[in-house]
């Protein structure tokens, strides 16, 4: 691992913005309550038993309020497109793939904000996390809450059957995605995203190494001491 | 291996309840065994390109 690419930035410079702190006060209110999900959701099933029901569907709640704040702050906020995959990406993606199985020899063109496997992996998320909130929240309809008492008949056996099965199929797939995405945020060549995740910015160097200015106008971080007095958008 | 969790309603019928948590080493593992092969990869590739 270089010193570049450390988790904290071993040198002073210019910053740009990554994240501003309303977008990673979402990522890691959204994770917690993930994590907090699948605990309460799994642990019992591994023998740890506790009253988990409350935890689990106040927390799927709060998750479900986080996501519609990140979807209206998506819509009139930010920019969708820099999350759009495009004929682009998918030639990149491709190209970056043969690079890394080593069929060609470039490592083709710099991504914008976000690369395909990025892209890929929020709209991953995106169809999983959704299909749990829908079905939790079809699921609050078999449990009494402080709004309501509980009704099992509201729709039939076989349509619950279906709701549970995507309900646990989606708690497994983020098992599964949740230990991928940590593993590629601890990745030496990827330090600078989760410091980004953290801290809100990247170097200077880090944006001209790693990114195509033409895609991603990075704003300049004005906390960064000796950070351009241009402005980007 | 149980794909489904299944039980019987109070008239008999079979009800599907969910997946079965028999699964659950194998979504875990899934991951383990990917970032694992990743790395492995990764390192091979870094070590051949120096």
């Amino acid at each position: 691992m270089t010193a570049e690419q450390s988790l904290p930035a071993t040198a002073g410079g210019a910053r740009r913005v990554r994240h501003a702190l309303v977008d990673r006060l979402f990522h890691w209110f959204s994770a917690g309550a993930v994590v907090v999900l699948l605990a309460t959701a799994l642990l019992p099933i591994l023998g740890i038993e506790f009253a988990w029901v409350a935890i689990h569907w106040v927390t799927g709640l709060i998750l479900a309020v986080l996501v519609i704040l990140h979807v209206v702050r998506a819509v009139f906020w930010q920019n969708l497109r820099s999350m759009w995959i495009s004929f682009g990406d998918i030639r990149d993606g491709l190209a970056a793939l043969r690079s890394a199985l080593r069929m060609s020899p470039g490592a083709g063109r710099l991504a914008g904000k976000y690369s395909l496997a990025q892209k890929a992996i929020h709209h991953a998320f995106t169809v999983v996390v959704l299909t749990a909130i829908g079905t939790g929240l079809m699921m609050l309809v078999k449990i009494d809450t402080p709004w309501w008492e509980r009704d099992p008949y509201w729709v039939s056996d076989d349509v619950w059957a279906i709701v549970y099965v995507l309900h646990d199929l989606t708690s497994l797939c983020l098992v599964t995605m949740i230990i991928m995405h940590v593993y590629f945020a601890f990745r030496p060549e990827k330090l600078h995203l989760l410091r980004s995740m953290i801290l809100g910015w990247i170097t200077d160097g880090e944006y001209d190494r790693y990114y195509d200015r033409s895609d991603w106008h990075a704003r300049a971080d004005r906390r960064s001491a000796d950070a351009p007095t241009y402005k980007h958008e | 291996m149980e794909f489904l969790r299944v039980s019987r309603n109070v008239w008999g019928q079979e009800t599907i309840l969910g997946l079965s948590w028999d699964l659950l080493p194998i979504f875990f593992w899934a991951g383990i065994v990917f970032a694992v092969l990743h790395a492995i990869y990764s390192w091979l590739l870094a070590g051949k390109r120096k």
